[in-house]
């Protein structure tokens, strides 16, 4: 199974934000642990205002040269950037860190976000929809402006790149007009990882055509399967193969839930509910330690989760080839 | 002015001279190699420059895609994320990125800015352009590159909203182009706020920079300009109840030094001789807003230019100095591109410190960014025989006074 931890950096209020050296010290251990990947969230989702000092994005490009293996999602809002910007800036990340970058997007409103940037009544649902939709668009098409065998650095020659290996994107859509390309290099893992979440089922299709980690928050075990089915019907439908797409469901940890917790996993994991599970952490990171030290040795005892990294990059982590359709 | 200059290291590519990638010491793979940066900024921090200055544009340099591919310029990181990856591997050297006001809001640039400020304990800077190029432009909607007034009537909103955030204020702002709800969500900066930096040189330009600017980046050749806009700067500033010294005035300069002044000749020559003569017309060309420039006999002289939307400024500075020394479109294309148009001097370090000096100390400069010609081997050459010469005039800190931008700076705190 693939397991992600999600950290919330956006602190209850009055308390104080965590610093960059508990956080790092933090995401080092998820990598102890072999976690695939940790994904940080700077404004919790109900428009709680953070305490932190830090920014989702700038905090992943310093934690990417304090870590080595372990996958760094950032999440970042899709009214907050403009989509040259937010591809520039995570396939930035995504060399900084030598290939374990991602991006998480959330397809829910946060409320009041818009009101900062400029736009004080906000988006309809179906506007921010449609308008994720063309943003999500871009945003991998510029990812994918370069070659992987674009740059050839022919001193001599005097080629720094080939020409015909540089693609314009040249798009014109309904909320954007982009003529790219990127001027950031080609990812080590081919593009960064989108992972997306806040989905309600209207954005099932989108999500199917594009991401490669969908977080799904935590349902009972009927209907979290019947989701999950509903939704890999829809990637094999866009012609992806069912598992190009993991699907990872909420965890909430807290001590109390620790007890039994490898059976509650182990069950859903066969029941196919899910690839794995997307940890919530509390505001007390600290309960992380329960969870490597007691569930993890029993979910590798029992072959369902990873002695060790594959390989170096997010994508291998989580099993994945290059990025959402072409 | 200040006791002693103020220095940046202005990283850029493989290096300022058009042609640094194909020099056989420098790194061509610095846009993918971020330990090459890491490299870099310990090298700068050694010799205790005030800051590290990246340039930004979002979209390619070069229209034509031929010309682009024999340039090392239109791939490379994007310079917020990499000044974040490099605060946690210095500790005092300021990190100042540029960012745009014309494809940016005010929120998210001051929100990021006070991240990266946070993450280095105060030593963040945030250079405002407001994008002359239409390239960038199509990256961001259909219209094109909007009217130099515009841009700038854009950009003067912004920095008092940008302002506004990092000093706290609460209520909410209303304004032509932008509103603004909240206040924003992180503490206040370390310290007080990120440095603002400009490099604007037109009318407006140097308007908005003497009302709000801490630092000012500029192009001037000879002594005199640089006087000239120096005092024209400061002039400025009394109109906004601002004092002289509130603003540091740092000409971009780009030295090749070495040892004896033959080997610093030989080093520039060297250079200059990888430089393709359609790759620095091109250059030229895109500089002076004109396309065709081309078309021209290129032993010619240049042709008379139609007045620009994008850099009013250096239009007028190339055109000058063409037209002072009776240069050829191929002359000017290579003179150039070498420093864009930057002052450049090529010497050993007693010459080097000796020009720098005289500039210093005559009023024209209160510190100079840096702009190596190749990297690392001409950020290396300036950090170990010019830096210890200024040094030993007493012209150049040995050590770091504090801790933050502001500090080696010298400038106040907001309040
Ligand atoms: C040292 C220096 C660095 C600059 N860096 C940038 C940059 O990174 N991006 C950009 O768009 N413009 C940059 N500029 C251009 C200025 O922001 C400005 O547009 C130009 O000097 C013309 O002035 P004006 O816009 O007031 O006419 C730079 C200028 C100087 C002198």
């Amino acid at each position: 199974m693939h397991l992600a931890v999600s950290l919330d950096i956006a602190s209850a209020p009055g308390q104080a934000g965590l610093t960059f050296g508990e956080i790092a010290a933090f995401v080092r251990k998820t990598e102890t642990a072999r976690i695939d990947m940790v994904v940080i969230s700077d404004s919790s989702p109900d428009g709680e205002r953070s305490t932190s000092p830090f920014e989702a994005t700038t905090l992943v490009a310093a934690l990417a040269t304090v870590t080595e293996k372990v996958g760094l999602v950032a999440n970042a809002s899709t009214i907050a950037h403009q989509p040259y910007n937010l591809a520039r800036r995570f396939a930035s990340l995504d060399i900084i860190s030598h290939g374990r970058a991602g991006w998480s997007a959330t397809m829910t409103q946060a409320p009041h976000e818009a009101a900062n940037f400029s736009c004080p009544d906000g988006f309809s649902d179906d506007d921010f929809r449609r308008r994720a939709q063309e943003y999500i668009g871009i945003v991998q098409g510029l990812w994918r402006g370069w070659d992987a065998d674009a740059l050839l650095f022919d001193k001599s020659g005097g080629r720094f790149h080939d020409p015909e290996k540089m693609h314009l994107l040249d798009h014109k859509g309904e909320f954007f007009s982009v003529r790219g390309p990127l001027n950031v290099a080609r990812s080590p893992q081919d593009t960064p990882v989108l992972a997306l979440s806040g989905l309600s089922e209207a954005d099932f299709d989108i999500a199917a055509r594009t991401a490669d980690v969908i977080l799904f928050d935590e349902r009972p075990a009927e209907e979290s399967r019947a989701r999950h089915d509903d939704f890999k019907r829809r990637v094999s439908a866009c012609g992806r193969k069912p598992d190009a797409v993991k699907v990872l469901t909420d965890l909430s940890l807290t001590t109390d839930r620790i007890n039994g917790l490898a059976d509650r996993l182990e069950e859903a994991f066969h029941s196919k509910n899910c690839d794995g599970f997307n940890i919530l952490m509390p505001a007390q990171p600290s309960v992380f330690d329960d969870f490597a030290d007691r569930v993890l040795p029993d979910l590798r005892r029992r072959g369902l989760f990873r002695e060790d990294y594959r390989g170096t990059t997010l994508r291998s982590h989580l099993g994945l080839t290059g990025g959402g359709d072409r | 002015m200040s006791a002693q200059m103020k220095l940046g290291a202005f990283l850029w590519a493989t290096g300022h001279h058009i042609a640094a990638w194909r020099h056989p010491k420098a790194h061509a793979r610095a846009g993918i190699d971020i330990d090459h940066y890491i490299q870099l900024a310990r090298t700068a921090e050694a010799a205790k420059f005030d800051m590290i200055f990246c340039e930004d544009a979002a979209g390619l340099r070069e229209a034509n895609v031929d010309i682009a591919s024999q340039t090392s310029r239109s791939i490379g990181f994007e310079p917020i994320s990499l000044l974040s990856a490099l605060a946690v591997h210095t500790n005092h050297i300021g990190l100042v990125s540029t960012a745009s006001t014309s494809y940016n809001e005010p929120y998210g640039l001051a929100r990021t800015f006070l991240s990266l400020d946070h993450l280095s304990g105060g030593r963040a800077g945030w250079n405002l352009v407001t994008s002359a190029s239409q390239i960038e432009a199509a990256n961001f909607g259909a219209t094109g590159l909007k009217p130099h007034a515009d841009r700038y009537e854009r950009a003067r909103e912004f920095a008092e909203v940008v302002t506004g955030l990092w000093q706290g204020k609460a209520s909410g702002h209303d304004g032509q182009s932008f509103s603004v709800r909240d206040p924003l969500d992180l503490p206040r900066s370390p310290q007080g706020a990120p440095v603002m930096v400009q490099a604007g040189a037109s009318d407006v330009g140097r308007d908005l920079a003497a009302r709000t600017a801490d630092v000012v980046f500029t192009a001037a050749q000879t002594f005199e300009e640089a006087t000239a806009f120096y005092d024209d700067l400061k002039g400025r500033m009394a109109a906004y109840g601002r004092e002289p010294d509130e603003i540091k005035i740092m000409p971009g300069v780009s030295p090749v030094v070495a040892e004896t002044e033959a080997e610093a000749r030989e080093k520039f020559e060297e250079l200059q001789e990888l430089i393709p003569d359609e790759v620095g017309v091109a250059l030229l060309s895109s500089y002076l807003s004109i396309s065709d420039l081309w078309r021209h006999p290129i032993d010619g002289p240049l042709p008379e230019l139609p007045e620009s939307e994008g850099m009013k400024s250096r239009q007028a500075l190339v055109v000058e100095q063409s037209r002072r020394d009776g240069l050829s479109i191929r002359q000017i294309a290579r003179h150039f591109a070498g420093a864009r148009g930057h002052w450049r001097i090529v010497g050993t370090a007693a010459q080097v410190a000796d020009e720098l000096q005289a500039r210093f100390e005559g009023g024209a400069a209160d510190g100079f960014n840096v702009m190596p010609s190749y990297f690392p081997g001409e950020l290396d050459a300036f950090a170990t025989l010019v830096v210890p010469e200024l040094q030993r005039r007493g012209l150049f800190r040995k050590a770091y006074e504090g801790t933050t931008l502001r500090d080696h700076l010298g400038l106040r705190r907001p309040s």
